[in-house]
């Protein structure tokens, strides 16, 4: 064996793949043919499915489900957008500005993770429920209208992914400017960059790559998410993945549902790449 | 890895993937040569089943698996329950009891592919609403029941009504767990005027001013049933033409309706989010003791009667034990103490007379009132006049279900 690996040593990189690569097929490649094997069926639960390579259910789905496909696609920029928003500056202080307290404030960043997402965001029903303690007490005051609310809004359903996945774009980001060295940025003030001057041009360059992980990080999940729509939100705020789940466990339309999970996907690869093209000028190392 | 090398895998992927597509089938049935007797077409195994027979006949077995929905059995404080404990004792079995059931259409998804390739599905008893009884004892998937040989308390203590049920005729596959009535429930600290008809809470004029605070439920039957009551049509007798009516009723009503809700109505009912809304009777029975304000309606078009049944999959292993479960369930006194706890009907009126006598006994005024409580209450022993005015669900074929559901997902999610 060990002979045969001085061999061939050029072999040894892919036998470190292997596991990972059986992971893989097993949990991403198998599912990945299943689904569109049954998208591709007909039939139902009853009567079993048959493979009719019925190719009509992708342009079916997508005419029946497009207010939602574009809906998903909306909030999921829109919370790319506000994560980004809250995200880099939390990353930028805690990088530049947290001195010794940075392992702290890097806790505190996750610690939302000690509880069950779904736990949170089932306590933001409470939280906001219309007559409860935040709206009712600033109804009784007289601040708000009796019939505002604030659960069942869009806004809610905004809301709720992007305190969820807020998270998963201040670590990245963090980790892209922890890397950048404060001397690059001095450097730039020595040569008459402003602060603005020096942070658009230096920091924000260098941080790139943390921004495209980041963004990926909560755009791909935002899109797909079912969780914040169906706890938070009510019909008019349904998302993609709401569907998705109806059509399979309510339902029992795997066909459908298989074909809309497989669009999504593509859906999701397609702005991805359209992604990365619009970043590649940039020094992209993803 | 450089995108060369991508393109090379993805190409290799695409290639494996065109292969096994074809060779890879999914699901009970599919393409892989000339398919069986198809058992969804309606009738085929109707005519089969009845040359079946039943099951049970002899000694208990040591296990029983019994598959139920949360929080629907009794439960001391350590949260065992009784009435298990009191049947392992006196049997010997052996009862795995889990809450595994939150929805019906997803639970028959789980055991579906073990029930279609003939294969035992970890259960001896599963509790499934009526049309889903209707639904697998069509598909051939449950086991026939001979009630007078191993269920004989059923016969002997049941309410007459449960003996003629159209999702089951006969008794063949199923014996009730428990009954509840979806009905109309409403919070007069925001309501200001009696609820007594569907129009109250359908109408998009009258629910105007409860905009935003009217909630319906998301469970297909119970809402296309409602508008089909409001429409003044009998549910189980609905066509097509009715169906598409009711969803325009739905359609109509729904800008008011804040979301439809599966259990979780119950919170907001209690929260103050909700002014009006559909309503399980064992629910807002519990929700009154917080809140006594609460009120249940069963509206004057009528309201829907619904049953959760007891049945045996097909190929389970311990179907003996199973039977003797349900026939110990029948016994008046443990009927009485499984409904002090869950607040449903029971489906043996005789339990009321034995609660009475439970809070004669019982040692503190709490419990007393408590259980004084449960036995006068319509909601858990109901009136005959409330009885009369209770519609069931239909039990739908593939078509109409299939049909019914997409139109109902139009209503909640557009």
């Amino acid at each position: 064996m060990a002979d045969w690996l001085r061999r061939h040593r050029g072999l040894v990189p892919y036998l470190f793949l292997v596991p990972g690569g059986l992971w893989l097929i097993l949990f991403f490649v198998v599912p990945l043919i299943t689904t569109a094997s049954v998208a591709l069926q007909e039939g139902s639960l009853g009567t079993g499915y048959r493979l009719t390579f019925n190719f009509d259910v992708f342009p079916d789905a997508i005419t029946r489900w497009n207010v939602q496909l574009v809906r998903s696609l909306e909030y999921g920029l829109i919370v790319t957008a506000l994560t980004m928003l809250i995200g880099y500056p939390m990353a930028y202080t805690i990088a530049f500005r947290g001195g010794r307290y940075k392992n702290i404030l890097l806790l505190l960043v996750i610690m939302p993770f000690f509880t069950s997402f779904i736990i949170r965001t089932i306590s933001w029903k409470f939280i906001l429920a219309d007559q409860g303690f935040v709206l009712g007490t600033l109804k009784d005051i007289g601040v708000l209208d009796q019939s505002f609310r604030l659960l069942a809004t869009p806004a809610a359903v905004i809301s709720g992914i992007t305190y969820n996945f807020l998270p998963f774009v201040v670590l990245p980001l963090y980790v892209a400017l922890e890397r950048i060295d404060p001397r690059v940025v001095e450097a730039a003030a020595d040569l008459y960059a402003s602060r603005f001057q020096a942070f658009i041009r230096v920091t924000l360059p260098l941080s790139i790559s943390g921004v495209f992980a980041a963004s990926l990080l909560s755009f791909i999940p935002a899109v797909g998410d079912y969780l914040n729509a169906e706890l938070l939100g009510s019909r008019n705020e349904t998302m993609i993945g709401n569907v998705i789940q109806r059509l399979y466990l309510v339902n029992n339309d795997y066909p459908q549902a298989s074909a809309l999970s497989l669009i999504l996907m593509i859906g999701i690869l397609v702005s991805v790449f359209v992604y990365r093209r619009v970043l590649r000028g940039q020094e992209l190392t993803v | 890895m450089t995108p060369h090398r991508t393109r090379t895998t993805f190409a290799i992927l695409g290639l494996c993937l065109a292969l096994i597509l074809a060779a890879c089938g999914i699901g009970p049935e599919d393409s892989a040569g000339p398919s069986p007797a198809d058992p969804g077409d309606s009738g085929a195994t109707d005519t089969a089943a009845p040359s079946e027979s039943a099951v049970g006949g002899g000694e208990p077995e040591d296990e029983l698996n019994f598959a139920n929905w949360p929080l629907y059995i009794d439960q001391d404080d350590d949260g065992n329950s009784p009435t298990i404990q009191q049947f392992e004792e006196s049997t010997g079995v052996d009862v795995t009891y889990t809450e595994a059931i939150e929805d019906n259409s997803s639970f028959f998804g789980t055991v579906q592919p073990a029930l279609a390739a003939g294969q035992d599905t970890g259960y001896d008893i599963i509790v499934m609403t009526d049309w889903m009884i209707g639904n697998m004892a069509r598909l051939g998937y449950l086991e026939p029941l001979d009630l007078a040989r191993d269920v004989p308390n059923f016969l002997d203590n049941a309410d007459q009504v449960y003996l003629e049920r159209s999702y089951d005729p006969d008794n063949k596959y199923s014996v009730p767990w428990q009954s509840g009535i979806t009905g109309i429930a409403y919070n007069p600290a925001l309501v200001d005027e009696e609820i007594t008809s569907m129009a109250q809470l359908l109408d998009p004029e009258l629910i105007e001013k409860y905009c935003g605070q009217i909630g319906m439920f998301v469970e297909m039957r119970d809402s296309m049933s409602f508008a089909m009551l409001y429409n003044g049509v009998t549910p189980a007798d609905a066509t097509i033409e009715d169906a598409e009516a009711a969803q325009q009723v739905l359609l109509d009503q729904a800008p008011c309706v804040r979301d439809y809700y599966g259990n979780e109505y119950a919170q907001a009912l209690a929260d103050g989010s909700l002014a009006i809304t559909m309503a399980w009777s064992g629910d807002v029975f519990q929700l009154q003791f917080d809140n006594p304000d609460l009120q249940f309606v069963v509206p004057e078009e009528g309201a829907i009667l619904w049953t959760d049944n007891m049945a045996i999959p097909k190929g389970a292993q311990h179907p003996n034990a199973a039977l003797a479960m349900m026939d110990y369930v029948y016994d008046p006194e443990v009927a009485a103490q499984v409904a002090e706890y869950v607040n449903y009907i029971a489906a043996v009126p005789g339990a009321k007379e034995i609660i009475l006598q439970h809070a004669a006994d019982a040692e503190s005024d709490e419990d007393r009132e408590y259980l004084e409580t449960v036995a006068n209450s319509p909601l858990v022993f109901p009136t005959q006049e409330m009885l009369d005015n209770l519609y069931s669900y239909k039990v739908l074929d593939e078509d109409e279900e299939r049909q019914w559901n997409e139109m109902f997902q139009e209503v909640v999610q557009g």
